[in-house]
């Protein structure tokens, strides 16, 4: 996934100075950081500055009309096709996350990952791949439905049957190497199969996803 | 969704028809000629003008009260400047009170500029001949201004300005009422000397009517404001007991946890033990949501997972797709996954993860760690943990166990389906 030697620019979006600094030491030398941001107005003005390939987001951010991460991507839609946003949250909770992935992250970790973790996050969500999480996955499952797949509905609306085998792989704890060995196929297939996915779940209107959202109160 | 009817800021006289144009979707300048047509219609929009002045909360007022909670979810109240904050930004005014003070000198022109109006028009039509029965308008004009006069004491934003620009306090107030309980009686008591010659039995019903309504009007306001009062320290107070309740909880579960942390600053694995369980349990806490009762499969899955995390310092990831009754038959499966999780985390180490998928037909677990693997087949008949917890368990409720291991780690999948063995026991 990492084709050029060209280090991959970021920027650091975060409100907690010791969790940047720490975050900047993580990262390994295939990444650039060009600069941090702390609140959402810092943030959207940095990001169109400095046009980083990747923002790494937290999910609460002060600041703005309280919209955090999710703000910032909306303040950023113009830069959306060449500037990919993978956010950050102290924990995969579905509160968290499906909001800002909903806005247009790329994917998402935690911040307990660890350096060598979240500098290939980086490396994967620049070269216009997703993250997911094992819990991600989880709540992709959960809104979508595990029930076997008719391509009736809205080709949106429905998982494919391999594109569900991938989440439940993935919800298992899989990394991408294992799904891919596991159901004979390449990283770069299950690369494609997780994108559709993350795509699915930002565009979907399917009324499940709605209900399964607002009964969680997420959308 | 449409914007709930407040009193508006932008103001001309009291902020009803800015309120309502952004309530209704419309331009102010629409709903201000709308309301002046009503007026002209009968004095119509001057009723509708003052009993939503008088019922209609401001943007402030609201804003004191604080949002309507959408959900159980909890939210932290803000800290007073951050509150502040966002208050002024909602309003969009860096500085409330003198905007307002400003906004109500601008007023009381335009307020004296049409009453001068009103009278040089009244005077006019009297030299042009029009007969006017100023004997009955002049009472009812000095009952109009005496009434306005004790309802502006309703509106609070109102009173916090004039306050602000005259230094009134109390005693301004109480002026005020009296001078309008003055007025209105001064008309009332002309309206009916003025009527004097109809005969005696309808001007004595008149004016008892009008002397009661007159006491109403001035009254009514008092009874509402001390209404609204209550209304207000009573929500103030719910918010200091929901704030009391989150310091008490913090204090209890994260300080100590901090102080623990801190004391065990040397020993890694306790420090990331403790940080975990705080986690869960601040977490649980903040978000434990009504969609979820206990009892269910995944709420003890959940808990066998904190359990043992707990006791072996290894993190513990649990991914819950669905959820079912705990029945017999799953408390059986939760007891197998206990089993595979324990062991996993006594012979593997490092992350586990849990995933299980649930729904009417059954249950599917998986635990997988990331050890370096073991032989099923290979285990010797007297270690007795998978053989009798796992396979004849499981087995017996009509469930299923597969383990998979190799050197990357051991996946245990445990499968129990929904009312099979209720038909056979």
């Amino acid at each position: 996934m990492n084709t050029t030697q060209e280090p991959v620019t970021v920027v650091v979006v975060d409100d907690h100075a010791i969790f940047r600094s720490g975050l900047r030491a993580d990262l390994d030398s295939r990444i650039t950081v060009l600069a941090e941001a702390a609140g959402v107005a810092e943030a959207i003005a940095t990001i169109h500055e400095h046009r980083p390939q990747v923002v790494l987001l937290d999910v609460h951010l002060p600041g703005g009309s309280g919209g955090g991460g999710a703000e910032v991507i909306a303040g950023c839609t113009a830069l959306l096709a060449g500037t990919q946003f993978l956010a950050l949250s102290v924990s995969d909770a579905a509160e968290d996350v499906v909001t800002v992935i909903r806005a247009g992250a790329r994917g998402y970790v935690t911040k307990t990952i660890s350096g060598a973790e979240i500098s290939d996050a980086v490396l994967r969500v620049a070269s216009g791949d997703a993250v997911f999480s094992p819990r991600l996955a989880g709540f992709v499952l959960d809104a979508f439905g595990t029930a076997a797949v008719a391509s009736v509905d809205s080709e949106l609306d429905r998982l494919s049957a391999r594109e569900l085998e991938v989440m439940r792989l993935i919800a298992r704890g899989y990394s991408y190497k294992e799904v891919a060995k596991e159901l004979f196929i390449s990283i770069k297939t299950v690369e494609t199969h997780v994108s559709a996915v993350l795509r699915k779940l930002q565009l979907s209107s399917r009324h499940e996803l709605t209900r399964w959202a607002a009964e969680r109160r997420l959308l | 969704m449409r914007e709930a009817l407040l009193r508006s800021n932008d103001a001309m006289i009291a902020g009803v028809c800015a309120g309502l144009a952004a309530h209704l979707g419309v331009s102010v300048n629409v709903a201000r000629i709308g309301m002046v047509g009503l007026a002209l219609a009968g004095g119509a929009g001057i009723f509708l003008y003052g009993w939503l002045w008088v019922l209609v909360p401001t943007q402030e007022e609201q804003l004191r009260k604080g949002p309507t909670p959408v959900g159980p979810r909890l939210t932290f109240p803000k800290p007073p400047e951050q509150a502040e904050g966002t208050r002024a930004a909602t309003t969009g005014q860096p500085d409330g009170l003198q905007n307002g003070t400003q906004s109500w000198i601008g007023k009381r022109e335009v307020l004296l500029g049409t009453a001068l109006l009103l009278v040089a028009a009244v005077a006019i039509a009297q030299q042009l001949g029009a007969n006017l029965p100023l004997d009955t308008l002049l009472p009812v004009g000095v009952v109009a201004a005496g009434a306005v006069l004790a309802w502006t004491q309703l509106d609070e934003s109102r009173r916090a300005g004039l306050m602000n620009g005259a230094g009134a306090s109390q005693a301004g107030g109480l002026a005020r009422l009296v001078a309008g309980l003055l007025l209105v009686t001064v008309g009332v008591l002309i309206l009916v000397s003025g009527s004097i010659a109809w005969e005696i039995t309808w001007s004595t019903l008149i004016a008892t009517g009008a002397v009661l309504a007159g006491v109403f009007l001035v009254l009514a306001p008092w009874g509402l404001k001390f209404w609204r009062d209550l209304e207000t320290e009573r929500s103030g107070r719910a918010r200091e007991t929901e704030r009391a309740e989150i310091a008490a909880h913090l204090h209890d579960s994260v300080l100590q946890t901090l102080a623990l942390i801190q004391n065990r600053a040397g020993s890694e694995q306790d420090v990331i033990r403790l940080a975990r369980a705080q986690e869960r349990e601040l977490r649980n806490w903040l978000y434990a949501d009504a969609t979820h009762q206990s009892g269910n499969l995944a709420e003890r899955i959940r808990a066998v997972a904190a359990e043992i995390e707990d006791s072996y310092g290894t993190p513990i990831n649990v991914v819950v797709v669905g959820d079912t009754e705990l029945s017999a038959q799953q408390e059986v499966l939760a007891q197998a996954a206990r089993e595979a999780v324990l062991n996993a985390a006594k012979h593997a180490g490092g992350n586990i993860s849990v995933y299980l998928e649930a729904g009417p037909t059954g249950s599917t677990i998986f635990v997988r760690d990331r050890g370096s693997g073991f032989d099923p087949d290979a285990v010797p008949a007297d270690r007795m943990g998978i053989r009798v917890s796992l396979y004849s368990r499981m087995h017996r409720h009509g469930g299923d166990v597969s383990i998979r291991s190799n050197a990357e780690g051991t996946e245990v999948k445990l499968v129990m389906p929904e009312n099979v063995a209720d038909g056979a026991q």
